[in-house]
């Protein structure tokens, strides 16, 4: 059924090139930087939302950087997307007041004992030492966080860990797990089904309302896995 | 106080939602019949904020412990207070000792139970809404139980009186009138043929719907996406397509980023007829915009 009522509706023209500037929804805009996956793609995005976080204006209400694109959301009571576009579009075009800010070092302390360390194991054809060797060894960037509370995507796994996700997802992983699926390893903040392979339990909360900012990674920061036993 | 004497399957305490976490993965939780949780709130003189039960699948039962003034909306139920029929959207007079029993919810997914002061448990990052997959709001973060006691707000605190009755725009929602939408970021994805196919399809709500999304049956949707399109930023609203699935729409506590193309957005002006929607009811779309 097509409907003939236009009213509110407030289409954007279309622009040419990156950062392409859309609706995503009513009170919405999303910034696209780029259509493939890169740190340096992702260091953009987040820039541009540090520099339209510090106008401090009200009616925005969040800013949310994710692998390639930005999303800002507003009041759609107190302002309108031809306005949130209008006072965003200088800020993300210009780069001179653009860049990357020093990231937070997050040390996570994993104890290796999760259920799927002797099944990746088998999969990539290391030892179960191995494998907890070359993941904990690593230093991870988060190129997103977002999906679930306090839920951030880390990247890049070494080469020879990455594997598909599970057949079958589990319907229930325990708080706490740290996982690897594709290129990603990642921490489930919360009791959650999910597909990704176990190797470990972090020993520290993922998402705690009584820190200023709930997740304890942020998109953007540097993160280790420390191996305690 | 109010207590909780026959729990109903699922019941959450939620207020207008949370807003500036979303960058934690925090979604914006809240009623998700909102147009029906501002009319309850205005109709008692509360904060338009002010919490209240949001109340799904079947029957129950609550008790007060004072008196005070109760209203429902949303959802129509069958619904008595110490034994006579109430309706909605009326303010109720409760005593001490009062019983409110819901025995059914004929139609509609939301019941909302309001009352004059709110209902006043903690605040949590700016919100009372439970959000049940992070334990949080709400009543320790979870469902309401048999022998829950939820402690009331201030009413005199409330900005104003009472009115006697409130003019709600009517709702009807046995109607089956359209859900109206506009293009969503990834429309372009979507050939004309797919759009004709999605506008004129009559699709069904599918029984794996909750409060972080509802699943819809009865048509599959192809798209031009490629499967590794990185995730992006959500919205209340979207409907997403996953390659030749079941579009599924991000509801109130659904995951604030995802890869799957997003081929229109429910109007807020619609959200909450749509939030009512239940297992098994029908849904068509209609795009209030030019296709291309």
């Amino acid at each position: 059924m097509r409907a003939n009522s236009g009213d509110g509706i407030i289409s954007l023209p279309p622009t040419e090139g990156f950062p392409m500037i859309t609706r995503l929804g009513e009170t919405a805009v999303l910034i696209t930087f780029s259509h493939t996956i890169s740190w340096d793609i992702g260091v953009r995005a987040r820039e541009a939302a540090r520099c339209i976080r510090s106008r401090g204006l009200d009616s925005i209400t969040d800013v949310v950087p994710a692998y390639t694109t930005l999303a800002v959301y507003f009041d759609g009571t107190r302002t309108s997307l031809t306005s949130v576009v209008n006072a965003i579009a200088p800020i993300i075009g210009d780069h001179r007041e653009q860049h990357e800010t020093p990231s937070a070092l997050i040390e996570i302390p994993v104890r290796y004992e999760g259920p799927d360390v002797a099944e990746v194991a088998r999969l990539t054809g290391l030892t179960p030492e191995e494998v907890i060797e070359r993941h904990s060894s690593r230093t991870y960037r988060a190129y997103a966080c977002g999906f679930a509370p306090g839920f951030a995507y880390l990247g890049d796994l070494d080469a020879s860990l990455v594997l598909p996700r599970r057949a079958t997802p589990r319907v229930r992983v325990p708080p706490g797990s740290v996982a690897i699926a594709g290129a990603q390893t990642a921490v489930y903040p919360l009791q959650t089904p999910g597909g990704w392979h176990l190797l470990g339990t972090a020993e520290v909360a993922m998402f705690d309302t009584n820190r200023e900012t709930p997740s304890l990674i942020r998109a953007g920061d540097t993160v280790r896995f420390i191996r305690i036993d | 106080m109010i207590v909780v004497t026959a729990a109903p399957p699922f019941a959450t305490i939620q207020d207008l939602g949370r807003t500036g976490f979303r960058d934690s993965g925090v979604p914006v939780s809240g009623v998700a019949d909102r147009e029906s949780a501002l009319a309850l709130n205005a109709l008692l003189g509360n904060d338009p904020n002010a919490a209240m039960i949001e109340w799904a699948l079947a029957g129950g039962a609550l008790q007060f412990d004072r008196p005070c003034t109760v209203a429902i909306g949303g959802a129509d139920v069958a619904c008595t207070l110490d034994g006579r029929a109430v309706a909605p959207y009326t303010p109720l007079a409760a005593s001490a000792g009062s019983q409110l029993v819901v025995s059914q919810i004929i139609r509609g997914r939301f019941l909302l139970v309001a009352i004059r002061g709110g209902i006043d448990v903690p605040v949590v990052l700016g919100s009372r809404s439970t959000l049940m997959s992070a334990s949080i709001g709400g009543l320790d973060g979870r469902r309401l139980k048999t022998g829950d006691v939820l402690p009331i707000g201030n009413a005199h605190a409330a900005s104003t009186q009472p009115a006697h009755s409130i003019e709600i725009r009517g709702r009807d929602l046995a109607s089956g009138d359209a859900i109206h939408v506009m293009r969503g970021p990834q429309a372009d994805m979507f050939d004309e043929r797919t759009w004709t196919t999605f506008l004129n399809a009559e699709l069904v709500v599918s029984r794996a719907s909750d409060r972080t999304g509802y699943r819809l049956e009865g048509v599959e949707i192809q798209h031009s996406a490629s499967a590794a399109s990185p995730s992006e930023p959500t919205c209340l609203g979207a409907i997403q397509v996953p390659n030749g699935g079941a579009p599924i729409v991000i509801m109130n506590d659904g995951p604030t980023i995802g890869g799957y193309p997003k081929i229109a957005v429910i109007r807020a002006a619609h959200f909450s007829r749509f939030a009512q929607l239940a297992p098994g009811d029908r849904v068509r779309f209609a795009l209030d915009e030019p296709l291309n």
